[in-house]
């Protein structure tokens, strides 16, 4: 009897041992010590947790090729959540080192169905977009170093960093290369206007713009644009009709709506302008700009607690923490949807 | 039709005639105002001086000239010798003072007749009180204004918010700062400007709050700030205040143009409390809904409709902003519609409104520089020193920029702050005295006579205070009807004639007068001459 819980005590001992080199073996892993790591998690039992600690330390320690497999099962296994997460990043840091974006897409994909609001797995997909981004670039200046699109991009890489004075030339040069491409005058009008709202830049903005409805008349960006030189230029009844014509291209265009309502507003016409506005706020409905708008139609139009509930709303929105980054990704402007 | 010919050719005449040049070197105004570095700035605290102001302290119907220092100087005032010239008068007057001098606000604040002056600082601000025009004594402590803190004061207005015949005064708060810990360019993402590394902020740096104090009638004031509500609003970076009756119920209200934040519009309740309501009166955002960066600030009825409209200058980048008051201090942003959205590479500082051609319609005035001298080496449209912008009220609403044919005043680069704006010599054209950082100041006068005439009403309250801050007149002339306000502080940091200056084009004589004092006396003045300055003294 005192033999067998001897020997109970023993396995008993072992086994708590074991468990204690898995958690080592975790914890030096979690420090970036994967030697010590390794060490420790050879004397754990084998377990699946133990074989997905190996891959990430092979996968860690550059030895990609072997990990790959053991990742892909623990990222699917659905077993232990932190690790599948860990296994999922290491693989498209794997894919990502060896230029297999379109595997990293695949497995970043399913990592953002499993773990939506993950800060790590943003930040990868952030990565390799941007990793992509660079080395098509790359490409592009190594292989076509003559052709408009490398004056294209260069100029709204110039115009993202409100390098405006930069932006312009290298749009005029792309345009002269070819005149015909769809939304260079277009970016180059809205470049001159983002410089600067002097007469000689409305005008030749106004010109570009002119030249992309006349290569798109359905470019309903390029009426919105015009809209607001109109506007600038104190002629709100040409700017107004410019906005209607946005509209009726692209019925669910914000900006344009917005605009229109503007004018509206100027006009005194609040429940036409109400209606734009509400419009807006339902395509959009964390738009601050149009949430104050609206809430001026209201105070205009003498509709004093819908004013207070769209102030309400106004505070609420404007209270939010990602308001300096959505400033920034608002800069990055593309074109509205759907165009 | 004779007349409408004889209009015409007036206002054909004043568009011609507009040429400002600076006269400050001829006046006797050489000496550069110091304030932080000329090529590159460290701290925010280097680009926010400093104020200027016109103030007649000694009586004699003349404008003198008071500049606000940053450290390495002194403030400095000017006696008007009466033949265009200034003398340096600052040491006689006991008004030596050196530190980083920010805002300048005027106001008879014990109501013996002269005009004192309040200095607003980076670290401890000064009231100095006016003994008869003979000198000025520092009464900042005896007066219990002596601060707990050191803090960031920028804009003063003497205002009497609770209508007792005492001026109370109003102070701004930019931020909190503080040399040992304040970051350095390029330290965090709110230390850049264009790839710059640049002084930090406003932004990443602590705000504070405004400050008001009652005057109590005995020379000393009290700090009433919480329980008049002025403390409440407490995200925003203070800058130029303006005072006004906007709602017109007989209670002065006060705006404060605010740095990236929304700026202020607190409503005087008339019981001895504000309550914040530029949002939804439409006076904090631009047009977008978007906090601007604003810097100076300036009222007009600019569209003649009774109701007081506003002006505020806003950093590069940015459209000028001008609310127009559609009544009861309800505002719509009509920067696009007025024709003022084209100049958005300038920042903007001190600014006024102006009748500088006597035509009757209030014109605008608006001087730069930019924060940074590190700009400059961007080698883009933006510039340290730059030139100031002049827009001719054309009516209808609208302006017209015609900085081009305004005249080399306008056209000379500095980097300017503080702007006021008097007629020092009263001859019924308005000059604009310019805070230069770091150079002399600039003395804007216009070459020739404008065609229209005019009349400077100066107003002496009995019941109201003194210095009448806060009187609303509404004058008839002709067919014209103007309306303007008696105002301490304003444009950047800075003090404009206490006067009322009113172009009226080719009327003969001024017809009507009315003025709603702040004690609530409606007083009605009839047939006043042309072409001179008019004192009215408050009827009991």
């Amino acid at each position: 009897m005192r033999v067998i819980s001897g020997i109970f005590l023993l396995w008993a001992l072992s086994a708590q041992a074991q468990e204690d080199a898995l958690e080592k073996g975790i914890a030096e892993f979690n420090r970036g010590q994967y030697a010590a790591a390794q060490a420790a998690l050879e004397a754990a039992p084998d377990t699946p947790q133990r074989q997905g600690f190996f891959a990430l330390i092979r996968a860690a320690t550059g030895h990609c090729d072997s990990a790959q497999a053991e990742l892909a099962a623990q990222l699917e296994q659905g077993g232990a959540r932190e690790l599948g997460r860990l296994a999922g990043l290491a693989l498209t840091q794997c894919q990502i080192a060896a230029g297999k974006y379109d595997d990293a897409v695949a497995v970043l994909a399913r990592l953002r169905t499993l773990y939506p609001a993950d800060a790590d797995v943003l930040y990868q997909c952030a990565r390799l977009h941007m990793k992509a981004w660079n080395d098509a670039l790359f490409e592009m200046f190594q292989k076509t170093p003559n052709s408009f699109r490398v004056n294209q991009i260069s100029a709204e890489i110039f115009e993202i960093q409100n390098r405006y004075a930069e932006a312009i030339p290298e749009y005029r040069k792309a345009i002269e290369k070819n005149p015909a491409a769809l939304n260079l005058h277009f970016r180059l009008g809205r470049a001159l206007l983002l410089e600067s709202h002097s007469p000689d830049n409305l005008r030749e903005a106004q010109r570009e713009f002119q030249a992309e409805l006349a290569l798109n008349p359905t470019d309903s960006a390029a009426e919105y644009e015009m809209g607001k030189v109109f506007l600038v230029n104190q002629q709100p009844q040409e700017a107004a009709k410019r906005f209607e014509r946005a509209v009726s291209l692209t019925p669910d265009f914000p900006e344009a709506l917005q605009a229109l309502a503007k004018t509206r507003l100027e006009a005194k016409q609040y429940p036409e302008a109400i209606v734009l506005l509400q419009n807006v706020v339902r395509l959009q409905p964390a738009n601050e700009s149009a949430h104050y708008s609206l809430m001026l139609a209201y105070r205009n139009a003498g509709r004093t607690a819908d004013a207070a509930s769209e102030q309400a709303e106004l505070d609420r929105l404007q209270k939010s923490p990602q308001g300096e980054f959505t400033d920034f990704l608002k800069r990055l402007g593309e074109k509205a949807p759907k165009q | 039709m004779i007349r409408a010919l004889a209009i015409a050719a007036l206002f054909c005449a004043g568009a011609a005639a507009v040429n400002f040049r600076n006269v400050a070197r001829e006046a006797g105004l050489t000496d550069s105002i110091p304030n932080g570095g000329a090529e590159s700035k460290k701290y925010i605290i280097e680009t926010t001086g400093s104020g200027a102001a016109f103030l007649d302290y000694d009586n004699d119907g003349l404008l003198d000239i008071f500049l606000v220092s940053g450290p390495g100087g002194s403030n400095r005032l000017y006696h008007n010798l009466g033949n265009g010239k200034f003398a340096d008068v600052t040491k006689e007057m006991g008004l030596e003072h050196s530190g980083w001098g920010q805002g300048v606000c005027a106001g008879d604040f014990d109501n013996d007749g002269y005009t004192d002056l309040f200095v607003t600082y980076w670290g401890a601000n000064v009231l100095y009180r006016n003994r008869a025009g003979r000198g000025f004594e520092d009464v900042t402590a005896k007066a219990g204004l002596k601060q707990d803190r050191v803090r960031y004061n920028t804009g003063c207005a003497f205002v009497d918010y609770d209508n007792d015949g005492h001026l109370d005064l109003f102070v701004a708060n930019y931020l909190k700062f503080d040399f040992a810990n304040a970051p350095k360019p390029g330290d965090n993402s709110y230390c850049w400007y264009r790839d710059l590394p640049v002084a930090c902020g406003p932004r990443g740096l602590p705000f504070d709050r405004n400050i008001l104090y009652r005057n109590k009638g005995d020379g000393t004031f009290q700090d009433v700030s919480e329980s008049s509500g002025i403390a409440k609003p407490s995200h925003n970076y203070a800058l130029s205040v303006l005072t006004g009756d906007f709602n017109h119920d007989g209670f002065t209200d006060i705006y404060v143009a605010c740095d990236r934040t929304p700026s202020i519009l607190y409503i005087n309740q008339g019981d001895g409390t504000f309550s914040e309501e530029a949002l939804p009166r439409g006076a904090a955002f631009d047009d977008n809904g978007k906090a601007l960066s604003g810097m100076g600030v300036a009222a007009a009825d600019y569209d003649g409709d009774g109701w007081t409209d506003i002006f505020r200058s806003n950093f590069s980048d940015e459209r000028e902003t001008l609310y127009r008051n559609r009544g009861n201090a309800e505002f719509d942003d009509v920067t696009l519609a007025a024709g003022l959205a084209l100049n958005t590479r300038f920042v903007g500082w001190g600014c006024g409104f102006l009748d500088f051609d006597n035509d009757g319609r209030k014109g605008l005035l608006v001087v730069n520089g930019h924060a940074f001298p590190e700009v400059d080496r961007l080698g883009i449209d933006v510039h340290f020193k730059d030139r100031a912008i002049l827009y001719r009220n054309s009516g209808a609403g609208k302006f017209a920029d015609i900085s081009g044919s305004a005249g080399p005043g306008i056209l000379e680069k500095h980097s300017s702050r503080g702007a006021a704006f008097g007629d020092y010599d009263n001859d019924g054209a308005v000059e604009v005295l310019i805070n230069n950082q770091n150079e002399p100041p600039a003395l804007l006068k216009q070459s020739t006579k404008p065609a229209g005439n005019w009349v400077l009403l100066k107003l002496e309250g009995v019941k109201s205070n003194r210095s009448a801050i806060g009187a609303r007149v509404r004058l008839w002339a002709a067919d014209l009807v103007e309306t303007d306000e008696v105002r301490s502080g304003g444009s950047y940091l800075s003090q404009n004639d206490l006067r009322l200056h009113f172009g009226v084009g080719t009327a003969r004589r001024i017809d009507r007068v009315e003025i709603n004092w702040p004690s609530g006396v409606h007083q009605v003045e009839t047939g006043l001459e042309i072409n001179r300055v008019v004192t009215i003294r408050e009827k009991p």
